[in-house]
């Protein structure tokens, strides 16, 4: 509180705030609001380091394979030749296509 | 709970992810995560998801902080009881990014890459192996042949083969399950963009039970048990769509036995925690596992299949495939370093020339990841017409499958925060 004399009468009120409690109120207010920020903010750096580790694992994958290529798969290959015919052939689209649903108006 | 679903159809499971009321602190950290405002509540109040927005991607569950979002469906106990029943071939279809998260529940660092030891614990368990990768390369040749198709009926008038119709451009990816009901639910006039391919999930389980059970595994497709293992928890949704029975319509308009109760092409499936906590149940540790072969045709795959779980990994491995397929010639450089990283929206333009018609051109496309916070200009863009693009691939996780909601949480989001603070908060 205020020590000082004033050169008016300062007149508390219960419902008013002295400019103390109010800083340290507000700052309460603040911290709280801020424990979600900064706990996001760590969340994020932490996630993007398990994003870039597992990336990388995928991209090392892709290198130290032999082939690099979908169509060069020879088990593909065999696949279309045994089975599917080709790419979008009847057997293909019968097994490997689909559809899709309006669900949207469904909602209101 | 029992609150009337109404975008589910008749079999689907209505909603993968639920949050526990007991643990949820009101915090708000996962509407930050969420791509459909699907998550209702007050600050400080309990939580809840309206099941018919969520399209049960699990961002809300890898990322809160108290670990209160739960999934709804387990099948841990119903896989292990299959694997020791010895009437049934119990096919693992694993995810590409499965291999470099499940390390990480057996103490190996992030990001290690395990496929050896996967297929080394995983054959013990005694799953066979049908490598979604296998299925990726297989997506590349159907989505990119339609791609192909689409692109030259657009610039050159081509006509179908069959007299068939042929979807517009830009043609978007299918892969992601969440991606899918996300426009179903919201953009259901994108429908005709959407590739019409099976994700690489829903292809395996179609292929090993038709294909595979006649000339793999010779079994009878009906003892044939298909665990999808994905780092992904929309794939349990995806599973569950009733048109996913084509490997027994297909059996049965070839005159095979018709079985008592139709039979799914995915019958369950695992997230790649759901995973971790199998083998842990079978006392298989995966980090001491020594490295072993998948041991079927449907384990042989290519550094484009393997990809599919970064961003941007389908639109290179389309891309390798496509440029040699229209082009005639081969690539100099396989790497397609602007669709790669964690840039919210990446574009690239490939010059080619098009051998078959003699002419050049230029494709143009675009990789989003994070649909929360990426989409919704490039999709205004379609449905307005001005999209510049060719072909569009969507993820909805942020860095693709492998932050997808079924991989292992480690200290990335979920509960450590109550661990530390078990009674911070406002609750
Ligand atoms: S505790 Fe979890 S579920 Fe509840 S509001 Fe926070 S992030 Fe959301
Ligand atoms: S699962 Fe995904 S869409 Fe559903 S509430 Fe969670 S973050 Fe939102
Ligand atoms: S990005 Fe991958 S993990 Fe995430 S919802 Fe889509 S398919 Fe699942």
């Amino acid at each position: 509180m205020s020590e000082k004399k004033k050169p008016y009468d300062y007149v508390e009120s219960p419902f008013m705030l002295t400019r103390r409690e109010f800083v340290i109120i507000g700052g309460i207010i603040i911290a709280l609001l801020a424990v979600p920020v900064v706990w996001l903010r760590s969340a994020l750096v932490n996630r993007n380091y398990y994003i870039k580790a597992r990336t990388k694992g995928l991209y090392q994958d892709d290198v130290s394979s032999k082939i690099r290529m979908s169509h060069e798969n020879p088990a593909i290959a065999r696949f279309y030749k045994e089975f599917a015919g080709h790419p979008l052939s009847a057997v293909s689209e019968e097994l490997l296509h689909t559809t899709y649903v309006n669900r949207m108006n469904a909602l209101s | 709970m029992n609150v009337e679903v109404k975008t589910y159809r008749k079999g689907e499971i209505p909603g993968i992810i639920a949050i526990d009321g007991q643990n949820c602190r009101g915090c708000d950290a996962c509407k930050r995560y969420c791509p459909t405002g699907a998550i209702t509540g007050m600050f400080g109040a309990t939580h809840r998801i309206d099941r018919d927005r969520c399209i049960s991607c699990g961002q809300c569950l890898i990322n809160c902080p108290f670990g209160a979002p739960y999934e709804t469906v387990d099948t841990v106990e119903e896989v292990q009881a299959k694997l020791g029943d010895k009437r049934y071939t119990v096919a693992a279809i694993i995810a590409p990014a499965v291999r470099v998260a499940v390390g990480e529940p057996f103490g190996l660092p992030a990001g290690s890459l395990v496929t050896g030891k996967m297929y080394g614990a995983m054959r013990k368990a005694g799953f066979v192996i049908v490598d979604n990768n296998f299925a990726a390369d297989l997506t590349i040749m159907e989505e990119g042949t339609e791609f192909i198709q689409r692109a030259r009926h657009a610039l050159f008038g081509e006509k179908a083969e069959h007299g068939g119709e042929i979807g517009p451009l830009p043609q978007f990816t299918s892969c992601c399950p969440a991606w899918v009901r996300f426009v179903e639910t919201n953009y259901p006039s994108l429908i005709p963009h959407l590739s019409s391919a099976k994700s690489p999930q829903q292809m395996a389980g179609a292929v090993a039970k038709t294909y595979g059970a006649e000339r793999i595994f010779k079994v009878d497709p009906e003892f044939i048990y298909t665990v999808g293992v994905m780092p992904c928890t929309a794939k349990k949704f995806e599973a569950s769509r009733p048109e996913f029975q084509s490997a027994c319509n297909f059996v049965k308009e070839r005159g095979g036995a018709s079985p008592g109760t139709p039979y799914p092409d995915v019958d369950t499936v695992l997230t790649t925690r759901d995973l971790a906590r199998l083998l842990k149940r079978m006392k298989i540790d995966l980090a001491a596992e020594n490295n072993a072969e998948g041991g079927t045709l449907f384990a042989e795959y290519t550094g484009a299949g393997t990809i599919f779980g970064n961003t941007g990994g389908v639109m290179e491995a389309a891309l390798r495939t496509a440029y040699v397929v229209l082009t005639g010639n081969n690539l100099a450089k396989l790497e397609f370093e602007e669709v790669r990283g964690l840039r919210g929206v990446k574009s690239a333009s490939i010059q080619l020339r098009d051998a078959k018609y003699g002419k050049d051109v230029t494709l143009k496309v675009a990789v989003v990841h994070d649909i929360r916070a990426n989409i919704r200009p490039i999709v205004e863009d379609v449905l307005a017409g001005r999209s510049p693009y060719h072909f569009i691939e969507v993820m909805n996780c942020p860095g693709g499958c492998i932050n997808g909601g079924g991989q292992p949480i480690c200290d990335t989001g979920s509960s450590w925060i109550g661990r530390i603070l078990p009674s911070f908060a406002w609750s």
